[in-house]
């Protein structure tokens, strides 16, 4: 009997339909991994067994006995704990208050019981001691935390449930390797306790790394399990994109023509500011420079610097031969830079607003345009739009009724209306799934064929060998290695990335 | 490990760490600061008598403006408070009068005020966190509606308060005024209240309301307990009121309300929630009465009073951001 089963499970916003008929059958003791496109309905999923979307139809069984997860609160009790893709966190409260949060120890009925919330907390705490950082200790708030260290809060903050059924979704997008390789340490333990587990993550190697069985879904519906011993990843691809047959390109070996036009676009030198020092670099017109290494070295920094969003303590930027000195992303957009996060919530979707509004400010600012004429602008969001695939509604829908990789790809459309010269990519597929990857890259490839100079920085390393003209590997806050043709293996990514700076 | 070797260190300063833990430190600077200048332009004022009155008059905007932390830490607001006050102000005067001034009835109208504070507090956290109104607007309606109580239970200004009752509130036990109790009473029980899961559970709320929800959290209790906790510091406040006017009015608090927002703003706490303290508020209340003191003591023109208690309302505000912006950097 399988610890928890789902059976015909469904889920529509208004005419969205998010999860068209999910089934699921976990067993005590598995990692069963669950794998799909974005907007598949895998977090819809995952939400209802956590209580915190209702579904519309279908069955929950928990040890073969029907349960109505009717709100977080009941799902707890049933024994179900969550780590959500979004993260859940307090973050002016410590690292120790929110891994406690969901379940207070408390005295005398109404006070928090310090002694015990400390003891509690460490114990997960210590699980990450080596691997989770600096700055990292259970008294820090958690909003003086990296991204990284924000995750682990919250897989800390799920295994402090303590509960026999654990849901991951998407845990591992923000951890390095010693982090992730911790991690499955843990669930390896887990599973040796025979805990029913779910893992979703859009990286294969992890999938098979961990996984015991797994099971897909696209457009909403279950389309298959199966044992990840019996199976590979390109069978797991295939099933996950259906009719669509065609993945993340394999770019050729860029032209050696190309660099005898070689015209340089961007020119960095000796840019130091916090988190990076005296970086140096050129990117020329059609070229893609990829940023390497390990999460946090200073590659997002650097990105930002150009952008104007972040501080610059020394050195120079030269934009077609003219001085860069972005003060604010203002500045630069209207210089001809475009930067595109990974961190999309933060720095890229208009929360709420209307899928046009996220696709012309740029528009606006670049044009110097004053008055809002939607109707004028239909035109030029839409061929933007579509030249990304992006799915969605009508141009009036939120955005935020997108799945997160048709969300990205909004966020890139304002890019495309009024090309800019430099498009500096930092992190922009995070929580991305393969086909969106697949247009993106494509895209990315073809508007450097164009003439635009693009530096994308990805913690994927797929991404970066696959796409990538040259590669800088960054280490610690400065660029240790170049790799450029036949040297760019995943071999000397990983040597370079790794090597004590 | 390879990976931690290559982390890049980050300064974190003793000053920034001080800021994070105390984050009304800046508030109580300029608490000094304008302490020292009643000091020099009336040397009375800082002498026992003079922080007696200072207490005896601002204590119910502190009271209030505590009450207004509570509910701003889950990011909410209540605009009622002021209503709140003059509500119970006049109940318990009403009260007092028909049952007469000795100690027993005294307190069972006390208890009453504290029911109707109490009960106002629910009332504002039924229409804001079950019915989901926008909380600006909510509660500014139910001040209104709390107003119009307080007008059906005396109409004019002017009831008087027994004398047992304000005596007690200007008096002195053991050579102490009151008020000095008064401070450490509400010194102890803040204390208590900053250690209730109650109060982790309002800013873990008020930083992300959603979060909360999924965490478990029992989301709308929460934000309605919160309500009801700033109701009952409310009525807390409206004792004071009535213990230094001596007197019921139906509009007694109507102008105190955004005062309270103000000193919780002074104070360090974020309107937006997840973030402030208690403390802060209380030294926010008092920074509001030490500038109208100030300015008064300054023998500022009684018609350029307003304008120059509005402009150092806005300097505290600006000089206070400054400081901690620049701890905190």
């Amino acid at each position: 009997m399988p610890k928890l089963k789902l059976s015909g499970v469904s889920k529509a916003y208004g005419a969205t339909v998010a999860l068209r008929r999910g089934d699921l059958e976990i067993e005590s003791g598995e990692v069963h991994v669950l794998i799909g496109s974005n907007g598949s309905g895998k977090s819809t999923l995952c939400k209802i067994v956590a209580g915190s979307v209702r579904p519309d139809s279908g069955e929950v069984l928990l040890d073969g006995k029907p349960v109505a997860v009717s709100g977080p609160q009941a799902s707890r009790a049933l024994g179900i704990g969550i780590f959500y893709q979004e993260l859940s966190l307090a973050a002016h409260r410590t690292v120790a208050e929110n891994i406690c949060l969901p379940d207070m120890p408390v005295s005398a009925g109404v006070f928090v019981d310090k002694v015990t919330l400390e003891e509690r907390a460490a114990r997960y705490v210590r699980l990450f001691e080596d691997v989770a950082g600096e700055g990292f200790s259970a008294d820090a708030p958690v909003n003086s935390l990296r991204a990284d260290q924000r995750q682990l809060v919250e897989i800390m903050k799920a295994l402090a449930s303590e509960a026999p059924v654990l849901i991951f979704d998407e845990p591992t997008s923000a951890l390095d390797r010693a982090q992730v390789d911790r991690f499955f340490e843990i669930l390896r333990d887990l599973k040796k306790e025979a805990r029913a587990m779910v893992f979703i993550s859009h990286r294969m190697d992890e999938i098979f790394a961990i996984g015991d069985r797994v099971t897909v879904i696209r457009d909403g519906e279950t389309v298959g399990t199966s044992r990840i011993a019996e199976t590979d990843p390109a069978a797991v691809v295939r099933l996950m994109v259906g009719e669509q047959d065609e993945l993340a390109p394999q770019t050729p070996e860029p032209e050696q023509a190309r660099t005898t036009t070689r015209e340089v676009l961007l020119s960095v030198s000796g840019l130091s500011g916090p988190g990076f020092v005296n970086i140096g670099f050129e990117v020329a017109r059609g070229e893609i420079l990829g940023f390497g290494g390990l999460h946090g070295q200073g590659q997002s920094s650097v990105l930002r610097a150009i952008f104007g969003a972040g501080l610059v303590s020394a050195g120079e930027i030269m934009l077609k031969g003219e001085r860069l000195a972005a003060r604010t992303p203002r500045d630069a957009i209207r210089r001809g830079v475009a930067y595109v996060s990974g961190d999309r919530g933060r720095d890229g979707v208009i929360q709420g607003r209307p899928i046009i509004e996220n696709v012309t400010p740029i528009h606006y600012l670049r044009n110097r345009l004053t008055i809002a004429r939607p109707s004028a602008l239909r035109d030029k969001a839409l061929r933007a739009l579509e030249a990304l695939h992006t799915k969605f509604a009508t141009l009036s829908h939120p955005i935020n009724s997108l799945s997160g990789g048709n969300q990205q790809k909004v966020v890139i459309a304002r890019w495309l209306i009024d090309r800019p010269d430099i498009l500096l990519l930092d992190d922009p597929t995070k929580g991305i799934d393969l086909s969106a990857k697949a247009d993106l890259f494509a895209l990315i490839r073809k508007l450097a064929e164009e003439g635009m100079g693009i530096v994308l920085y990805s913690s994927e390393d797929a991404e970066l060998l696959n796409n990538a003209d040259r590669i800088l590997v960054f280490n610690g806050g400065s660029v240790t290695r170049e790799l450029t043709g036949a040297d760019r293996t995943r071999y000397n990514l990983y040597h370079a990335a790794y090597e004590a700076a | 490990m390879a990976a931690e070797a290559t982390l890049i260190p980050r300064k974190t300063s003793g000053l920034k760490r001080l800021f994070e833990r105390f984050p009304f430190l800046p508030a109580l600077v300029i608490l000094v600061v304008l302490f020292a200048l009643n000091g020099f332009y009336q040397p009375r004022s800082i002498g026992l008598v003079g922080i007696t009155g200072l207490l005896k008059t601002y204590m119910p905007l502190m009271l209030l403006a505590v009450a207004q932390t509570y509910v701003v830490y889950a990011g909410d607001i209540d605009l009622s408070v002021g209503a709140i006050v003059s509500l119970v102000n006049v109940t318990i005067i009403v009260l007092m009068q028909q049952w007469g001034g000795e100690a027993l009835p005294v307190l069972g109208a006390m208890a009453v005020g504290i029911g109707v504070g109490l009960a106002c507090g629910i009332i504002n956290g039924i229409v804001v966190a079950a019915f989901r109104l926008q909380a600006i607007v909510a509660t500014f309606a139910t001040s209104i509606f709390f107003t119009g109580l307080a007008l059906y239970v005396l109409p004019v200004a002017g009831a008087p308060a027994p004398a047992a009752f304000w005596r007690t509130y200007g008096g002195r036990f053991a050579e102490i005024p009151f008020v000095f109790y008064v401070v450490v009473v509400l010194a102890v029980l803040l204390y208590l209240l900053a250690r209730t899961r109650l109060a982790t559970q309002l800013l873990a709320v008020g930083d992300d309301a959603q979060g909360a929800f999924q965490s478990g959290l029992p989301v709308t209790a929460i934000r309605m307990k919160g309500y009801a906790l700033c109701g009952l510091f409310a009525a807390l406040a409206a004792f004071c009121v009535t213990g230094d006017t001596a007197s019921g009015d139906p509009l007694v608090g109507g102008k105190m309300t955004l005062s309270a927002v103000a000193a919780v703003v002074l104070g360090g706490s974020a309107l937006s929630g997840g973030f402030g303290t208690v403390v802060g508020s209380v030294i926010g209340a008092l920074i509001i009465g030490l500038i109208s003191s100030l300015v008064y003591f300054m023998g500022t023109p009684s018609e350029w009073q307003n304008l120059v208690q509005g402009l150092a309302i806005l300097l505290a505000l600006m000089a206070g951001i400054l400081v901690g912006r620049r701890a905190r950097a």
